[in-house]
């Protein structure tokens, strides 16, 4: 919202703060301001000028024009516009000399929009007989969300308020009710349901001329960011940016008998609109309706038919007061937001209906010379009530500030924002909230102590430890959980990545994964995230190959949520572990690594190689993990054919998992005291036999002497035979009471060579 | 015989090395050696000669022993000396080119930044606590005071979910279901991701990290809100910063402030950095709304307390002066390296 340094003046007697102080000031003690800037800039030296001669300048669109520029003497301007002829009078700009189209042209002769008063640009200035050159003025930008809980703020006479309670200066009021004429109007106006439209307002005027405003009007209404159309609509605007109160004209001629009606739309209701788009409208929208069908969509739009045009003669003047969250959501279904829309979705002051009118009153007989009203108020009022006084204890004030306060500092604040005091006993007030702040903003004494501390300055209260009770904060262990594995991570070399949550039909479709698996976003942001990661895959592929550019081995590792659907129930968010480890070589080395990782992570975890692979999984080199009987993760390497060029060996880990899974109890086994014996058995065997079933085989015949089977070595080619290969164990054997005789191991070896023989293993002798 | 003991000494000082010198001992104090002979023939003399010929062996043997330990002892510190001296080794030379054992990996400078804010909070009784990033609309807005048709709605972009869940717009649900799990008082920050439905751009992401923190207490006001803030700004920045709080609207505190810093580039002259204002925005806080106290099943007449909102990748973005915002997300090694 902009506001304008000159109308805010108008307001507060005797400001003298300049417009650059005042944005810091209003900043510190209102609403966040986004910028000052001069609305007009050419005007502040700009003077009406008389067109002396105007001569076609040969060959070029211009003209060479002698103006007689009142206080700069008589100067020579080239000009390029059409409607530059003797006898005008214009407006001279001095900006030094430059040779144009040959001539030199000392300043320029400039169009209403260069001087910013409207957009027209289709030539220069023609001022009429009477008509005042508009001043420069100053532009004070408030950021619209810092004051999305004000609607007092959107108009100036609300931020005049503030600006006069800052300084310390007197508010003006340019209303004037006694201007409003008695009930009774020529229109009828009936309201369905109150709480929508709370009050209806309306003025029939005749003799309407409609023009275009005076020139200050439009440059008023331009420098805020509003269009100048013509005096009647400029007018409602003024007042929206004054007030503010969102207010709208209809042609009178144009509508069908002598009702207006408030009502909820009828499903399939059609309007045409001021943008001239259609809009169909259901029960859910509010609409102003005549005898004959919607003229207006209630505090967002007017209708094309019953707007006013240059014929005019005859105008309703609406000023309405509209339920905030029904003119919003009005506002969002139809996917237009108005100036009017945006004030009334901040629930504006009824009160206000009247008070547009009143100065409505005061101002067209300016803006439409001849106007006259018909008739007294049309309007229709729910009973408007006054807002509850809050109950404001100055101690428990000075306590939530942490400052002391003296009680006539803080009555002189309140007043000076306009709220009512009193102090039925000392210590203690009861504050009177005024209308334009008890729609919605001010309701509770927590609210004054906003009002409160930011016209004393936050800078005035001194930074405190609060005194707490000293004890030890809880502390979820997930949180430890987290830390220590992302730091075991980095100390294995495993640099951290962080992936979006969101992945693309076409990923989840290139890892296999069914589309219909993921949570989808309704409205997502952009094409390829469209759905809920269900996986870190995809995002540690994309790492790997993008890194794969500039490094030629790397170990990365994310540490981040999969978000799985559970049918209707809350989907369930699961952290994982995702590991990859890349290099150009045979992947051999990476694999171990990694399963090194994950035997530190969880100590025991066994690894089953898979006999089905997903086709993102290296077919023979996948593996899935358990730990204490769970499926804990899975290692494998990425299926080659997803990286143009070296390995890629992947660990996912289920940590939400890890974390449950409680890990067995250490047990102590006595240190022996007697020495242990060794010896090695090789197994030839199929290429793919799994050294864990050969281990499995060799403890499942072993006899209570056998401490530890330990893989050595296998070893493929000659003299075994093709197709086969050697696996090596030392099998470790020892007795808690004795060293053992060469008998004894003689015998648990006997033992086990013959088991296996019966298992059908050929032993390498 | 001192013939004989001088040549056997002249033949151990002559040994150029440990092998030389181990032939000469086994010749000269061997059991066949030298001496040995001079022993063998004691027998034969006589009692006079023989105690002369034994002292005179005795004090040989120490001679000789003391000469080749002596000589001994040099050559084995010379060859250790020369050992060592072949070890050398080019320290200089980077450490991944001599061993297969990985450097260490470096945390995301998020984590970092995170682990140093929750160390300092919870060193001053601070709970850290985490929540879900798949939100209800009720954690996310309604129990934050912003329902469903208020105007604050249009301040965060929602991405939402089918099923009517969405993704969390900020942290501040935690502050909710702290409040509805642990109950006054409390101490609390929620450090997470948060989601936005905004068009990425070097400045702007949909993906990035928030801090929430709140504590709730018979007696919280603005100046313990202050105190809280500078300690965390000045550890952050490790210097003393100077702060100011002006109104800011946000319907879950009352009041509500923003809180700006004094620019650490230019001191509060004004610079590009802080749009020569001197101020650098950098945290919405305030004290924490009755309305929500209330919807979180806590009295309002008996407690109160304050919260705050920090974005964590902003602090990354500002503590390393990163020029686009996607580098965090971007998983590319020869940013993450550098942390």
């Amino acid at each position: 919202m902009k506001f304008s340094y000159s109308w805010i003046r108008e307001f507060v007697e005797g400001l003298d703060v300049e417009a650059k102080d005042l944005e810091r000031l209003i900043t510190m003690k209102t609403a966040e301001c986004e910028g000052v800037e001069i609305a007009g800039e050419l005007l502040q030296d700009a003077v009406p000028a008389k067109v002396l001669s105007s001569v076609h300048i040969e060959g070029t669109h211009c003209s060479k024009a002698v103006v007689d520029a009142g206080k700069y003497g008589q100067r020579t301007v080239v000009c390029g516009a059409p409607n530059c002829r003797e006898g005008i009078t214009t407006v001279y700009v001095p900006l030094g000399i430059k040779r144009v189209a040959g001539v030199d042209s000392d300043g320029m002769l400039a169009s209403t929009n260069e001087l910013g008063i409207n957009k027209d640009h289709g030539g220069i200035v023609e001022l009429a007989d009477g008509d005042v050159l508009p001043v420069a003025d100053t532009v004070i930008e408030i950021d619209n969300k810092s004051i999305t809980h004000r609607p007092d703020l959107w108009g100036h006479h609300g931020m005049a308020r503030e600006v006069a309670a800052i300084t310390g200066k007197t508010l003006r009021d340019h209303v004037n009710l006694e201007l409003l004429p008695a009930l009774g109007g020529p229109v009828n106006v009936e309201i369905e349901d109150f709480t929508l439209c709370p009050r209806y307002s309306a003025l029939v005027f005749e003799n309407v001329t409609v023009q275009p405003s005076p020139l200050w009007l439009q440059h008023r209404l331009t420098a805020i960011g509003l269009n100048p159309i013509n005096n009647i609509v400029d007018l409602t605007n003024l007042l929206l940016a004054e007030l503010p109160q969102p207010m709208h004209a209809f042609d009178r001629e144009k509508l069908a008998g002598g009702t207006i009606f408030v009502r909820r739309a009828k499903a399939g209701e059609k309007l045409m609109a001021l943008n001239h788009e259609e809009y169909e409208l259901n029960p859910a929208n509010l609409v102003i309706t005549d005898a004959a069908g919607p003229v207006a969509v209630a505090g967002v739009i007017g209708g094309l038919d019953s707007a006013i045009s240059a014929t005019t003669t005859s105008i309703v003047l609406e000023s309405a007061n509209f339920n905030a969250s029904s003119v919003r959501k009005t506002s969002s279904a139809l996917k237009l937001r108005t100036d009017a829309s945006m004030r009334f979705e901040k629930a504006l002051d009824p009160v206000n209906t009247t008070r547009a009118l009143a100065r409505a009153l005061e101002l067209l007989p300016v803006l439409s010379p001849g106007i006259r009203l018909v008739g007294g108020l049309c309007q229709a009022s729910a009973e408007l009530k006054t807002a509850p006084s809050i109950d404001l204890d100055l101690h428990w004030l000075a306590r939530k500030l942490g400052r002391v306060l003296e009680a006539g500092e803080v009555r002189r604040i309140l007043e000076s924002l306009q709220f009512g005091v009193s102090e039925p006993q000392a210590g203690k007030f009861t504050v009177s909230v005024p209308t334009w702040r008890a729609t919605k903003d001010v309701a509770m004494p927590d609210d004054l102590v906003e009002e409160v501390g930011r016209m004393i300055g936050y800078s005035t209260i001194d930074p405190v430890p609060p005194l707490v009770p000293c004890a030890p904060s809880f502390d979820p262990p997930e949180r430890e959980f987290l830390r220590a594995k992302r730091r075991f991570m980095t100390s294995r070399g495993f640099n951290e990545v962080s992936n979006y949550s969101f992945i693309s039909e076409q990923e989840a479709a290139r890892f296999g994964f069914a589309a219909t698996d993921h949570i989808r976003v309704l409205n997502p942001i952009a094409a390829g995230q469209e759905l809920m990661r269900t996986s870190l895959l995809p995002g540690l592929h994309r790492n790997i190959a993008e890194n794969a550019k500039h490094f030629d081995q790397f170990r990365i590792f994310e540490i981040g949520r999969e978000i799985h659907k559970r049918g209707e129930e809350k989907p369930v968010e699961r952290q994982h572990l995702m590991a990859a480890v890349f290099a150009k070589d045979d992947g051999r080395a990476g694999l171990f690594e990694l399963k090194r990782t994950v035997e530190s992570l969880a100590s025991g975890v066994v690894v089953k190689p898979l006999a089905e692979t997903q086709s993102w999984q290296h077919p023979t080199r996948s593996a899935e993990l358990f730990w204490q009987g769970q499926r804990l993760g899975v290692l494998c390497e990425l299926h080659p054919s997803l990286l143009d060029a070296g390995r890629a060996a992947v660990l996912d880990v289920d940590l939400t998992l890890l974390q449950e899974i409680t890990p067995a109890a250490t047990k102590y086994q006595p240190i022996r005291r007697f020495p242990t014996s060794a010896f090695d058995l090789s197994i030839v065997t199929g290429t793919r036999e799994l050294a864990a079933t050969l281990e499995a085989a060799i403890r499942a015949n072993a006899g209570v002497l056998t401490e530890a089977v330990e893989y050595v070595r296998e070893y493929q080619g000659a003299p075994l035979p093709e197709g086969t290969k050697s696996v090596s164990f030392r099998v470790v054997v020892g007795a808690a009471d004795r060293t053992l005789s060469s008998a004894d191991i003689e015998a648990e070896r006997e033992k086990i060579v013959a088991g296996l023989a019966r298992a059908g293993y050929d032993l390498r002798v | 015989m001192q013939d004989l003991l001088d040549s056997a000494l002249a033949r151990i000082e002559a040994s150029q090395n440990l092998a030389d010198l181990e032939a000469v001992r086994v010749e000269v104090l061997g059991r066949k050696g030298v001496l040995a002979q001079l022993s063998k023939d004691m027998g034969k003399l006589s009692g006079e000669e023989r105690a002369a010929r034994g002292k005179f062996i005795n004090q040989a043997k120490q001679t000789l022993e003391g000469a080749y330990d002596a000589l001994k002892t040099k050559f084995e510190e010379a060859a250790l000396a020369a050992r060592l001296d072949a070890e050398w080794l080019d320290l200089t030379v980077p450490p991944a080119a001599a061993i297969t054992s990985p450097a260490p990996g470096k945390l995301h400078p998020v984590t970092q930044i995170q682990w140093e804010i929750e160390d300092l909070f919870r060193s001053m009784g601070f709970t850290v606590l985490d929540g879900p990033e798949v939100e209800t609309e009720h954690h996310n807005f309604d129990a934050l005071n912003i329902p469903a048709d208020h105007p604050a709605r249009d301040m965060q972009d929602t991405f939402w979910l089918e099923g009517g869940w969405l993704l969390r717009t900020h942290t501040s649900p935690v502050q909710v279901r702290g409040m509805e799990t642990l109950g006054p008082p409390l101490r609390m920050i929620a450090p997470g991701r948060v989601f936005r439905n905004e068009s990425v751009d070097a400045s702007h992401e949909h993906t990035f990290y928030q801090l929430e923190g709140m504590m709730i207490g018979r007696e919280v006001s603005v100046g313990n809100l202050i105190y809280f803030m500078k300690t965390l700004l000045s550890s952050i920045f490790k210097r003393d910063v100077t702060v100011r709080l002006r109104p800011g609207f946000f319907p879950f505190v009352e009041p509500g402030f923003e809180l700006d810093i004094q620019c650490l580039i230019c001191g509060g002259s004004g610079c590009p950095v802080c749009k020569h204002s001197g101020w650098v925005e950098l945290l919405p806080c305030g004290l924490v709304n009755p309305h929500v106290l209330r919807m979180s099943g806590i009295d309002p007449a008996e407690w109160n307390g304050f919260a705050f909102g920090l974005g964590l990748t902003r602090l990354v973005m500002m503590r390393y002066a990163i020029d686009d915002i996607r580098w965090l997300q971007s998983g590319d090694l020869r940013f993450l390296e550098q942390f």
